[in-house]
Order: C-alpha cells, then structure tokens, then sequence
C-alpha cells in the first residue's frame, strides 16, 4: 500500500511540476496576405476543408482544443505544429516561389491519396477533420489542376 | 485503502484546479500583420496576388545555358549517387546520395551569378535542399517521390549554368503514379531509379546533354 501511495505522490508532483513549463501558442488574429486562401480562388467546400483538416498544424493559427493548456498535452501539440509549419505553411504561400508552390501542391496529393494526411493522431480528437472517399477525390483533383496551373 | 481513495480524490481535484486555472489566460497572441486583412470580404482583384490564373508569369523558361561549365559536377555527382542509390534499392545509398548533394550545394560559388541567374538559382536551391532532405531522412518510396521532384530541379540547374559532363535524360512513363517521371543519367543504358530491381529496363532516353 505504501508503494502505490509514494508512486502517485510522485506522479502528481511530476503532473503539477511540469505544469509551469510554457509553450508558444501559435495563433494570429488575422490572415496574412500572404495566406493560400487570399491568394488564390479556393472553393467554399476546398476552403472548409482546408481549414478543417489541415490549418491547425499547416498555418499561423491554430484552433486550440480546450485541454491544450495541460501539460504534456501542450508540448506535443507544439511539436507538431512546429514540424507541421516547416514542412507547409498555408500562411506563408505567396512566399514559396512557383517551383515550391507546386513541389507542396504535388505532396499534398500525395500525402491525402496515401492516407498520411491528416494524421491519424490528429483525427482520434478531431473527428471532423477526416476526409471521405469523395472529399479526397474533390481535393486532389482542385489541388491538381492548381498545380497546372501554376508555371 | 480509504487513503488512495483520498490520493485519488485529491489528484482530481488538483487537475480540475489547473484545467480552470489555465484557460483563463487564453489570450490570442498578437502577430506581425495584426490590424490588416481582417475582413473577410477582403478585396482580391486588387492585382497583387495571382488571383487570375492566366496572369501567372510564364517567364519561367530558363534559357539554355551550353556552356561547359566545371563548377556544377559537384552537385550532378551528388545527384547521380542518390539516383544510383535508388537504381540499387538502397534506401541507405540514397540517403548518403542526398548529404553528398547538401554538402555540394553549401560548397558551390554563388558570387559569380547575378540578377536573374542568380534569383532562378536560389529557387532551385530552396526547392532541392528540401527535396535532399528528405531523401535523406524518408524511406525509399518516399525518397523516390522526392527524386522525381529532385530530378526536375537538377534539370533546370544544368539548363541554367551549364555542364561539362555527358548526360541522358530518360523518361519512365509508368513512374510518379502512371503520370511519368524524368530522370538523369551518366550512362547510356536505361536503369530505372523509380523501379529498381521490380522494372530495370523500364524507360527510354529522350534527350543527350552534352
């Protein structure tokens, strides 16, 4: 009985003791100029997609769930992002030259057509970021014909 | 027991306290562009962006450069070693193919271009270093994915600034998903870095640099 009791004292102590470290949120209160939707002419359903799936770890703002501020919850979601922004930020797209635009466009594809994307983790909590069969198709052949587009 | 039923109590109390105690400093953080384009009717007509899509530059064609130039070998042997790499299965070749090609890059004298060469330079630059890293990291379906990519860009480099080396690029129409995909060689023979072993011979040389 003492062991158990000695083994959740510490654990509440590491639990409280690891609440005052603090993380950077990532959350702007507009939209850059910059950002993929005012640069280019996204559909409304593409639009809410996007959004939905893909803007919390792809973009300068995300849209925090209420248990964020919990430790180590907040760590790992700042990883993400962090790793998500590095990789493709929806923010920053008129900042990519073309021939970077369309490498993005190209693994966006890819990423959805391989179910890589959104991230299995990612949709356990966030439910509605999943995309069906049909949304797939929608987006990648949008994505495709942007990436066409573009020289 | 009635002491880890009281423990227990307490843990959940403490979490509920913190939960409450952290969402009241739920303040947005300001960023760089606060004030601006907050609307959301936002006009996009206003010809900054590349709303329109027959607008886009199509400037984009580099001008063939012919001259034989020794300061690209470097980077194209890199690049040959990640394709050889992949010609093999090697995951782990291909990866030391994509350090050889980072290191390359970092070494390469840019002061000698200028303007326009200059700015096409430093695209290609951006868009491999990414291609590059990944190949180094990903495994090998995903370092082909970015060789195809990769491939394209070391094109434009050698159209760019010109090499001194005898080059085939050949063209496997069953690679990138049915779609085609490019690639550069220093033999004449056709080995297929998106296939490996699986296809070999599939592809054909469709055009000699040099």
């Amino acid at each position: 009985m003492k062991i158990v009791k000695i083994i959740m004292l510490v654990l509440l102590l590491v639990f409280v003791g690891i609440q005052f470290i603090s993380t950077t949120r990532n959350q702007s209160n507009s939209t850059p100029k910059t950002d993929f939707m005012f640069v280019n002419n996204v559909p409304e359903s593409i639009h809410k997609q996007l959004k939905v799936s893909c803007y919390d770890c792809h973009s300068n703002n995300t849209e925090y769930p209420w248990y964020n501020r919990i430790q180590p919850v907040a760590w790992l979601l700042e990883n993400h992002i962090k790793e998500g922004k590095s990789e493709l930020n929806f923010s920053e797209w008129e900042n990519y030259s073309n021939r970077r635009k369309k490498n993005k466009l190209k693994s966006i594809i890819s990423q959805i057509e391989k179910d890589k994307m959104p991230m299995y983790s990612y949709m356990i909590l966030h439910g509605e970021a999943k995309l069906s069969e049909k949304d797939k198709k929608a987006l990648i052949i949008w994505v495709s014909q942007l990436r066409d587009s573009l020289k | 027991m009635r002491k880890l039923r009281t423990i227990t109590g307490v843990l959940a109390i403490v979490f509920a306290a913190l939960t409450v105690m952290s969402c009241k400093d739920n303040k947005k953080e300001h960023s760089n562009e606060d004030g601006h384009h907050t609307e959301a009717g936002h006009d996009h007509s206003d010809g900054h962006h590349n709303n329109d899509k027959t607008s886009i530059d199509t400037s984009r064609e580099i001008k063939e450069n012919s001259q034989k130039n020794t300061t690209t070998s470097p980077i194209i042997d890199a690049y040959i070693q990640i394709k050889n790499g992949l010609v093999a299965d090697s995951k782990e070749d291909a990866a030391n193919g994509g350090t050889a090609l980072l290191e390359a890059f970092a070494k390469y004298d840019m002061t000698t271009l200028s303007g326009e060469t200059h700015k096409e330079y430093m695209e290609i630059y951006e868009s491999t270093k990414e291609n590059a890293e990944h190949i180094v990291k990903s495994p090998i379906d995903h370092q082909r994915e970015h060789f195809e990519v990769l491939s394209t860009d070391i094109d434009d480099l050698i159209t760019l600034l010109g090499t001194e080396k005898t080059l085939y690029k050949d063209f496997c129409p069953m690679a990138n998903n049915n779609k085609g995909a490019y690639w550069l060689s220093e033999v004449k023979e056709i080995k297929n870095p998106y296939f490996g072993a699986k296809m070999m011979k599939c592809g054909s040389v469709k055009k000699q640099i040099n």
